[in-house]
């Protein structure tokens, strides 16, 4: 609240104030001339004007009578009624009596002036009238007049629209591209052209062009029906030709199913090479380089890879049939990008994602199957998939051995399809998939990781794109043709098959608490080992992790989720060896690591005491004198043995403490130089051979 | 080296450089690795920093021992002691200055060498190990002028004490012996296991850590470490620690003590263990205080583990060098 607002609104009050008393003043002011005139017609005696005519109309009157006049006849009866009032009132004031004949007189007067008055006043009221009537007249008349301007005007607008539709009108013959003048005046006829006519009328020249364009019009238009008329009849001529040629392929058929008996004779697989590479045609661009190298490399240097083709042809056909479909998946999945678009407005179905997952996730109807045979009879199945929409390819595997496997348990995960080709090459473990751009196709459809689908879809290992000649940028490797990858991975391949598959023969022995040393080995341990392998099992990644003994090497970065775990028990007397082995999936290459613990008069592990971590190193770095014979499959089994050989040094040549009585445990039969070594104190692991005797490193 | 030889890989010896600013350790496959410790105590010291600047192979067997004198980096290897130039080695020239072996008498297995020490008074070098004798060369003439010869089994520890020209060597058999470096002969041995305040039946007998100042000794080994007076030849105190002691050293008013454990031992000289200090191998063998250089003062230690714990203060450890 301003002392603003205050003032005005006091202003406001004053201002009011100040004008309702002028209105009053107004009002009162008005009031007082009524009075006034009053007064005066009142104190006015009337002067009689005599009117003697005989038909009497006071409307015809009127016309005769000036209204000038009539003012001043009002005036001069106002005047002169007021003169007789005023005498009269002189002549009661001097004491004349009611009635007498003056005051009488001047009564009758006035009487008259009054007459005067009423006369008056009724003419100026038929004047009035008239003065009305006239003016309404008037008005009608400009009225009239007003309407009739009106419509002109609305004429004149109108036809100024047409005028200006009529200049705008285009004529259709603008837009047709006539022969220029010149070229029109050079070949027109001239009963079309009509020079005379033309020559100075730009409108009779249009006129003719265009008749001309007509007539040239009409001449093609019977030019295409005769080409037309000819094609038809040199379609036909192509029809009847064709049905010639086709008639003799029954014919030729029958040749060639005459000729099979001839060709099985001559043993030339000539039909199924040419049925499959017939069916090649069909394939991926990736699959087929594969099939093609891989052909090449079965002819020249491998005769145990053996390639075929299997799946859906008639589908594959239909696939490969419009060609906007196999050109280039880019416009598909711009299309997708489309449909994702508008799709996204609308609340998604779980349904509609996974036929779109579906979609994403569809191989190739055809796919290859490579068999590799190995010298003992054994086959490695490798069916590799192409993924359209993933441009991505997969590899299924499978291992058919030649004889029965006897089921060792803790094997039954080195012959399982999924695990056995993992890191073929280094930290290749085909559990993503090596195109990046799928990652913003799995975003697209809510797919996490390709790993969930490994199972269905086969995995996708680097090494299986290079060998179908797919690149993506991201490995780091500089751009290889797949033939140069043909060699290396079919012969990792087979190396992997063959240790697998020795391992699980090892394995089967090692289960049975046997270790299985062949002769070319038998020089690197001592004649007679009493430990024993108490118990050989698998444990889960899991379960190792859990060894409180491991710690080193997972610390290290030694124990990855995609190498085996085993548990070897290695027992004498009381004593009992825990080992905890990790086996890389690219064994004999890399070799397997043992973490040792032994509970024997308390528990120590590797990490605690000395002389354990020293076997450990034993049987870990030491590894390359128990690779045996190449390529080294049976560096596991030495390192068992060696493992037990140690475990009796170890027994052997603990220190007895002397107030013990009685005989010892382990009774010392190795030969050593010393029992201890070093300032760690070291036990003689190592054994030398001809002589028999162990020493230290 | 691949990652499996690293996870097995144990530092048996350190030698800090003449000028503080390295040092050299060796290991168990015979190698020496030489670090910077300027470069590795900078601020601005990073991952690099703490990986060897130099490494080579010096010797076949694990390198047991290092010393260093005036210009000289000593390594001891499977029975041969070799020399290497401090300042060729900093210029990463690596060339033994010369490798000398002892006389030894067997030939079966070459016996290693486990510990050394200068004597500075007639400068000459003492080395002791698997052939159970002390040899005494003469690094003037580079030639072996004398053997020691007393103990029973193998000599674990060499040390020298030198105001009364004596040498101190503990041993696999449990003896402590003090010769007189003049006339090469034993002046006393105690065996430590006989007295009842420090033997562990339950462990051994042998002496792996050995070390003096003026008439004070420290030892241990199988038997507890104890801190002994020379002149009475009688224990003091007995320092309550678990596992077998493999290096002990005075520091002020202090002792400290690496062995078997992941920790750095702290004790009183009345007795007490004062602190157990964590550090990163299961293990320590070695221990080594850097006092030739006032700006690189640090307290090192090694073990079963390719990592040598580094201590700028001496109550935690600050980071680790690694192999």
């Amino acid at each position: 609240m301003s002392s603003d607002a205050l003032k005005k609104r006091k202003s406001k009050v004053l201002r009011s104030e100040g004008g309702t008393p002028e209105m009053k003043r107004g009002r009162g002011d008005g009031d007082q001339q009524v009075m006034d005139t009053a007064g005066r017609e009142l104190g006015q005696s009337p002067l009689f004007v005599a009117n003697d005519a005989r038909v009497y109309s006071e409307e015809v009157e009127l016309d005769s009578r000036d209204p000038e006049q009539d003012y001043l006849q009002y005036k001069e009866s106002c005047e002169s009624l007021a003169t007789l009032m005023s005498e009269i009132q002189e002549l009661k004031a001097n004491g004349a009596k009611e009635g007498c004949a003056e005051v009488e007189q001047r009564r009758m007067q006035s009487c008259i002036h009054f007459m005067n008055l009423k006369k008056l006043n009724r003419l100026a009221h038929m004047r009035l009238k008239r003065g009305r009537d006239q003016t309404h007249e008037a008005k009608q008349r400009v009225d009239v007049l007003h309407l009739q301007l009106q419509n002109l005007l609305y004429e004149v607008m109108h036809l100024q629209k047409e005028i200006s539709k009529c200049l705008e009108f285009k004529s259709k013959h603008e837009e047709i591209d006539l022969v220029s003048e010149e070229e029109f005046n050079q070949e027109a006829p001239q009963e079309i052209s009509r020079p005379h006519l033309t020559k100075n009328d730009p409108h009779q020249l249009t006129l003719a062009r265009l008749d001309w364009e007509l007539e040239q019009r009409k001449r093609l238009a019977e030019k295409y029906k005769e080409s037309q008329a000819t094609k038809e009849k040199i379609q036909k001529s192509i029809e009847v030709k064709k049905e010639h040629l086709r008639s003799l392929q029954p014919g030729l058929n029958a040749i060639m199913q005459a000729s099979l008996p001839v060709q099985e004779y001559l043993s030339m697989p000539y039909e199924q090479t040419q049925k499959q590479t017939e069916i090649a045609r069909h394939l991926p661009p990736p699959l087929y380089v594969l099939f093609v190298q891989a052909n090449a490399y079965g002819q020249a240097c491998d005769k145990n890879l053996c390639v075929s083709i299997s799946g859906d042809v008639d589908e594959a056909k239909a696939l490969s049939k419009p060609p906007e479909d196999s050109q280039d998946d880019e416009s598909d999945s711009d299309a997708e990008e489309e449909q994702e678009k508008t799709k996204r407005r609308r609340p998604t179905t779980g349904g509609q994602l996974d036929d779109k997952r579906r979609e994403m996730l569809k191989r190739h109807p055809l796919s290859l199957c490579l068999d590799l045979k190995c010298k003992d009879g054994s086959i490695l199945h490798l069916f590799f998939y192409y993924l359209m929409n993933l441009n991505i390819m997969t590899v299924k595997t499978k291992v058919s051995t030649s004889t029965d496997l006897n089921t060792a348990i803790s094997a039954g995960e080195l012959l399982k399809a999924d695990t056995l080709l993992s890191c073929l090459y280094t930290s290749d473990q085909g559990r993503e998939t090596p195109n990046p751009a799928n990652r913003y196709q799995f975003d697209k459809v809510g797919i996490i990781s390709f790993a969930d689908y490994v199972e269905e879809l086969g995995h996708p290992y680097m090494w299986v794109q290079s060998l179908g000649g797919l690149h993506f940028p991201s490995d780091a490797s500089e751009v290889s043709l797949s033939a140069s990858h043909m060699e290396s991975t079919m012969k990792l391949l087979r190396g992997r098959v063959q240790s697998r598959l020795a391992l699980h023969k090892q394995f089967a022995s090692l289960e049975h608490s046997i270790i299985p040393v062949s002769s070319e080995c038998q020089h690197l341990f001592p004649a007679k080992i009493i430990s024993r392998l108490a118990r050989w099992t698998t444990i889960t990644h899991q379960e190792y992790l859990e060894l409180p003994y491991i710690r080193h090497v997972t610390d290290a970065g030694l124990a990855k989720e995609t190498d085996l775990y085993f548990m070897a028990v290695v027992e004498r007397g009381t004593a009992r060896l825990q080992a905890a082995v990790v086996l890389s999936p690219r064994y004999p290459e890399i070799s397997p690591l043992f973490s040792l613990c032994l509970s024997w008069k308390g528990e120590r592990s590797g990490r605690t005491d000395d002389n354990l971590r020293a076997m450990e190193s034993e049987v870990n770095v030491f590894k390359n004198e128990l690779q045996g014979p190449r390529p080294g499959h049976q560096l596991l089994t030495n390192q068992i043995a060696r493992l037990c050989v140690c475990l009796d040094v170890y027994l052997e040549t603990e220190g007895q403490d002397d107030s013990v009585e009685g005989p010892r445990e382990f009774p010392r039969e190795k030969m050593c130089l010393r029992t201890v070594r070093g300032p760690n104190r070291l036990k003689p692991f190592k054994y030398n051979h001809p002589q028999g005797f162990f020493s230290h490193r | 080296m691949g990652p499996v030889e690293l996870l097995h890989m144990s530092v048996f010896s350190q030698s800090f450089s003449p000028c503080g600013r390295f040092l050299a350790a060796g290991n168990n496959y015979g190698e020496i690795a030489l670090f910077s410790l300027s470069a590795a105590l900078s601020p601005d010291a990073t991952g690099l920093s703490q990986k060897p600047v130099l490494t080579f192979t010096a010797h076949e067997g694990p390198v047991f021992s290092l010393l260093s004198t005036d210009c000289h980096l000593l390594s001891a290897g499977n029975g041969e002691v070799s020399a290497w130039s401090w300042t060729e080695l900093i210029k990463k020239n690596v060339k033994p200055l010369w490798t000398k072996r002892p006389n030894y008498k067997s030939s079966l297995e070459i016996p290693e060498i486990n510990s050394m020490t200068i004597n500075s008074r007639d400068n000459s070098l003492i080395v002791g190990g698997g052939d159970n004798n002390l040899h005494v060369l003469d690094l003037e003439h580079g030639v072996f002028k004398a053997v020691l010869q007393g103990h029973s089994d193998y000599v674990h520890c060499v040390t020298m004490r030198e105001r009364e020209a004596e040498i101190l060597s503990g041993g696999e058999d449990g003896a402590v012996r003090m010769w007189d470096s003049r006339t090469a002969q034993s002046v006393h041995c105690i065996d430590v296991y006989k007295y009842e305040s420090c033997a562990r039946p339950q462990f051994g007998k042998w002496i792996s850590c050995l070390t003096t100042d003026s008439d004070w000794m420290l030892c241990g080994g199988g038997p507890s470490l104890s801190l002994w007076h020379l002149r009475s030849l009688s224990p003091t105190s007995t320092f309550p620690l678990s596992g077998c002691q493999r290096q002990a050293a005075f520091y002020q008013d202090m002792i400290l003590a690496v062995g078997e454990g992941p920790f750095v031992s702290h004790c009183l000289l009345g007795g007490d263990v004062k602190a157990q200090i964590p550090c990163s191998p299961q293990s320590l063998n070695t221990l080594q205080l850097n006092t030739n250089s006032t700006e690189h003062r640090v307290l090192t230690v090694g073990g079963s583990s390719a990592h040598i714990d580094v201590f700028t203060n001496l109550s935690y450890r600050a980071f680790s060098l690694s192999f």
